[in-house]
């Protein structure tokens, strides 16, 4: 990192002028800029080369597996790991239930965020700040102060290692979500629902019908911001799921890994991080811009 | 059709009922219960209530365990808070500089990718990284001539693991909040410094850092709140709070004390502690907020 405070300290005299170079800040001159792209690129390798490793050890024979090497590539990749993972444990199950775990908190979150923040934005009525303050506020509790009852109603409702068990709690954590939307729907200027009022359009249509269509970013920015994060659960199914075929993927790495440490199953380890990681990676680099707005507005969740 | 019904079905509240119901639900009413399940006793197994007052408060505090948590909870805070800021503002300060438009996306968007992964994804990776006789980190030393490492197995050195491990899955998530605050840095702001002649470091720590600083107390919070709500996942996979406890936080004890041995009072105790600390982060966050708005 010194390389890079480095380069922003040198001196400002080479610098061409402002009306040459549209850059919105000054930057450093040429050399400078040398010295920037340099450190980037050394950062970028360090930071994806985990990435890589895993990617490396997902597609190596096992004899390459336990190799001291550092090459990036195996000799001769194979399929072998992700066979071996499915037989070792029921990782096809685990994928379709992570589908399952995040596409529902997804949905579910959408379908009582949407009308809420709509009302919340757009519709005035007794009650209504008081209501907001009472879901947005969300926001600033500590999921842990709700884990333990949260598990006990769980339990006491059947709901135990059930996928189901996870998923209803979690829709619950929408308050992000809401606060979110409303803003995307106080952005839109009055007038568009006045019309619709005087041709007698109900709030129902007048949310369907006009308002959705003109926040369609922002509904996909929640729904894969929801997705990742119900994706990536981890202490939550960890308590619920118990049974190894009612797992998602995140627990069930856990499986490997401690039988890994001692066996030594990394390449299916490895494989099935991979298939873990994929959608979510696949999901970031698609809907990049969305998920920035998201990530950067929310701070974590 | 009547009035009254029609009036009844245009109500906002079947618009905003049921995400009332569920934030009631699913959170205000749990962490109420939470509160009221830390004065008793009470187990799934013998559902019946005693009360016990401050009795689970003052057993987990005199609780030596609570002890090394409470204090590898403070080392975690220590090492992330200024490696969570201080790295990603220095990337984000260098990036805004980085003329050429692709590279910097590119960048952007590597710098980026761990924080999308889950924290036990990003534990497995290091976890075989980590392995101590053919992990790729000890091939690493071996190759520069250094002795291997236990790097999760020595009592000195796990707690480093896992907060290297948090680092690299974290920081992307403030590097990106920082370069949307300085996208906001008016450009005449730092050109008028230029023109005075600030190099681009005075620039950077003179003009931006102020004008950013609420984005700094907003990394400081997330920073917080992973350490605090969040990095459980990385200490299961990566140690199990181990070895000898030295790699456990507070969020991992509430996990054991609560569902390895079932103590719910003594959990709700420790759950209770560790969210007044985020309340209380969270309010000095929104103080300072404040009075940054009245200055500007």
């Amino acid at each position: 990192m010194s390389t890079t405070t480095d380069t922003l300290t040198l001196p400002a005299r080479a610098r061409p002028s402002a009306g040459v170079h549209r850059s919105r800040r000054t930057a450093p001159p040429a050399v400078g800029q040398i010295a920037l792209h340099a450190a980037f690129v050394l950062a970028c390798v360090a930071t994806l080369f985990p990435l890589a490793w895993m990617l490396r050890t997902a597609f190596a024979p096992p004899d390459d597996v336990f190799r001291a090497t550092l090459s990036l590539w195996p000799d001769d990749p194979t399929l072998g790991n992700f066979a071996k993972a499915f037989r070792l444990h029921p990782v096809a199950t685990w994928f379709v239930n992570s589908l399952v775990v995040a596409g529902a908190i997804a949905l579910g979150k959408l379908a009582i965020a949407l009308p809420a923040s709509f009302a919340f934005g757009v519709m005035s009525f007794r009650g209504r700040d008081a209501a907001f303050g009472l879901v947005v506020g969300t926001m600033t509790v500590p999921y842990v102060i709700t884990l333990l009852p949260t598990y006990v109603a769980v339990v006491g409702v059947g709901l135990y290692d059930t996928l189901p068990g996870v998923i209803i709690p979690t829709i619950g954590h929408c308050g992000f979500v809401v606060f979110f939307l409303r803003q995307a729907f106080k952005a839109l200027p009055r007038e568009l629902f006045e019309a619709a009022r005087i041709d007698g359009a109900g709030p129902w249509r007048q949310l369907l019908t006009i308002a959705l269509p003109n926040v369609w970013g922002a509904v996909a920015a929640m729904a894969v911001l929801s997705f990742l994060g119900a994706w990536n659960l981890y202490l939550w199914p960890h308590l619920i799921l118990d049974a190894a075929e009612h797992k998602t993927l995140s627990i069930g790495l856990k499986l490997f890994a401690t039988t890994g440490e001692q066996g030594g199953e990394w390449g299916p380890l490895m494989a099935t991080a991979l298939l873990a990681a994929v959608p979510v990676v696949a999901l970031y680099l698609l809907a990049q811009r969305q998920i920035v707005s998201a990530f950067v507005t929310s701070g974590v969740r | 059709m009547t009035v009254a019904w029609r009036r009844l079905e245009r109500s906002p509240w079947w618009f905003a009922g049921p995400a009332v119901a569920a934030a009631v639900a699913f959170v205000w009413l749990p962490m109420v219960a939470t509160f009221g399940l830390s004065f008793i006793d009470w187990s799934l197994l013998r559902q019946e209530a005693t009360w016990r007052g401050i009795a689970h408060y003052g057993g987990t505090v005199a609780n030596p365990d609570f002890h090394l948590a409470l204090g590898n909870t403070a080392i975690y805070l220590a090492a992330l808070l200024p490696l969570q800021i201080g790295v990603p503002l220095t990337l984000a300060f260098a990036l805004v500089r980085v003329r050429a438009r692709l590279p910097g996306r590119v960048y952007r968007t590597a710098l980026f990718a761990p924080s999308v992964l889950s924290f036990p994804i990003a534990a497995v990776v290091w976890l075989w990284m980590f392995n101590p006789t053919v992990g790729v980190l000890n091939t690493l030393l071996g190759n520069v001539g250094l002795a291997p490492q236990r790097w999760l197995s020595d009592p000195g050195l796990a707690i480093w693991g896992v907060i290297a491990v948090a680092f690299w899955k974290s920081f992307g998530l403030n590097l990106l909040i920082f370069l949307a605050a300085l996208a906001n840095v008016p450009a005449e702001v730092t050109e008028a410094a230029r023109i005075d002649g600030a190099s681009p470091f005075r620039q950077a720590v003179d003009i931006e850092l102020p004008l950013i600083s609420p984005a700094l107390f907003f990394a400081v919070v997330t920073t917080v709140i992973i350490v605090l709500d969040e990095i459980v996942g990385a200490v299961d996979v990566l140690t199990e709070g181990g070895p000898f406890r030295m790699s456990s936080n507070l969020l991992y004890f509430l996990y054991e004390r609560g569902f390895r041995h079932f103590q719910f009072g003594e959990a709700a105790a420790v759950a209770v502690l560790i969210a007044a600390m985020v309340a209380a982060v969270t309010w000095a966050q929104f103080r300072f907020g404040e009075r940054h708005v009245h200055y500007d």
